[in-house]
């Protein structure tokens, strides 16, 4: 009961911690939806294409927008010791970085999902597509938050070059693009692509608390 | 309560320190000494087994801390010689989240008594980042009461700090260790406390 309770508060810090930097998920969703803008732009405003490539277009904006927010993953807790400080109260580092993850989905990625709505009708998307979108973006998002963990504890072993973990990011994700996109664009094997998203899924969240949990505690030693 | 014993520490390939012993119990307070680089700070993060000792023991009530790290982990609070409050939200948020993650039962009445001792409390609903270092150094300390916990483990508490809120710190750690606490710190400046046990890493 304890251990639960814990669990709640640390998510209540979490909200806390987002609240402050509202601004900051408010400046991604608008870099989010001026970038869908200028392919709009350059793409031409025939809305065949726009169709056509509109869910590969918010695929990819959706991972570019996310791997702007990595660097604020560990790297504030991290400088100003507060992991060290949940660590000594009972949250394993491996623990840390699964609610980590739970906290970015929900108040990072979250965000993004609500303006599907309003970016598939910038880019002529149907409704019936965009409840197929929504599900592999739910998915999907969960997946990219489990990169963003392992890629921004692996940054804070590396002081140099902050741009290594978002390069990983994009790097791994590739995969859930094409499974996502091929989601929503071929109908007959919607089962099949989803069933493969969701094993990505639990892959990537089985490994991400033991890689970031590793990577957190080099850090903290090495610090 | 806590017992190391002849704990050697090195880091990428070098010396830190080495064959440090420490026991400490109830009522008893440690300062550690020794110029900038001497491992002051190595040597807390080795007791609260975040490093991992080149050699030696250390063992908390009769166990290696490692096997007895749940109960040695909630009878411990470490203050280090950063500040781990949000700084930009209030002070009266951080405590309240404080409050929540370290399941305190110390009232708010309390806190407030603290805080005006601190000469803090007309800073309840300001913001971390508009409090001076001194200030955020006291609000710091704070969490040593709020989180109520036996053994208490401090890097360089005394920094930034006046001599009044120096004073202030030394009677807590007096009040602390009359209440059967513990105490290890790292400083420049030695307490103006009596009975202080000293190791000095300068002589290794």
């Amino acid at each position: 009961m304890k251990f639960i309770k814990k669990i709640i508060n640390f998510y209540f810090r979490e909200y806390k911690v987002n609240l402050s930097g509202i601004f900051d998920i408010l400046t991604n969703i608008t870099f989010f939806f001026i970038s869908i803008f200028i392919f709009i732009f350059s793409v031409g405003p025939e809305k065949e294409t726009l169709s056509l490539l509109g869910v590969g277009i918010l695929w990819t904006l959706l991972l570019l927008s996310s791997t702007l927010s990595l660097r604020k993953f560990y790297q504030d807790d991290f400088e100003n010791g507060s992991l060290i400080v949940l660590h000594l109260n009972g949250f394993s580092f491996e623990l840390i970085s699964i609610l980590k993850t739970i906290s970015h989905f929900f108040f990072v990625q979250f965000p993004f999902m609500m303006s599907i709505p309003f970016a598939s009708v910038l880019l002529d998307i149907s409704l019936e597509k965009m409840y197929d979108l929504f599900l592999s973006f739910v998915i999907g998002s969960f997946i990219l938050s489990c990169l963003g963990s392992i890629s921004s504890s692996m940054n804070l072993l590396n002081k140099r070059n902050y741009l290594l973990g978002s390069v990983m990011v994009l790097v791994f994700s590739i995969p859930i693009i094409i499974f996502s996109v091929g989601l929503i664009n071929i109908e007959d094997n919607f089962n099949s692509l989803i069933n493969i998203l969701i094993g990505l899924l639990l892959i990537i969240f089985a490994i991400n608390p033991w890689a970031s949990g590793a990577c957190l505690k080099l850090a903290i030693q090495n610090n | 309560m806590l017992l190391a014993q002849n704990i050697t520490l090195h880091r990428s390939g070098k010396e830190i320190f080495k064959d440090i012993n420490i026991s400490l119990g109830d009522g008893k307070i440690i300062i550690l000494k020794g110029k900038n680089g001497s491992g002051k700070t190595s040597l807390l993060k080795t007791i609260l087994n975040i490093l991992e000792p080149s050699s030696g023991l250390i063992y908390w009530k009769g166990k290696l801390i490692y096997k007895n790290i749940n109960d040695y982990y909630n009878n411990l609070t470490y203050i280090a010689d950063k500040t781990t409050s949000l700084r930009q939200l209030t002070l009266y948020e951080n405590i309240k989240i404080w409050r929540k993650i370290f399941l305190s039962n110390v009232s708010y009445d309390q806190i407030k008594n603290i805080l005006s001792i601190l000469k803090l409390d007309n800073y309840l609903n300001q913001k971390i980042n508009t409090l001076s270092l001194g200030e955020t150094k006291k609000f710091e300390l704070l969490r040593l009461i709020i989180e109520n916990k036996k053994f208490w483990v401090l890097d360089e508490p005394f920094t930034n700090l006046d001599f009044e809120s120096i004073k202030i710190i030394e009677q807590t750690f007096l009040d602390h260790v009359n209440n059967n606490g513990f105490i290890i710190f790292s400083s420049h400046q030695k307490p103006d406390i009596k009975n202080v046990e000293e190791i000095i890493l300068d002589k290794l």
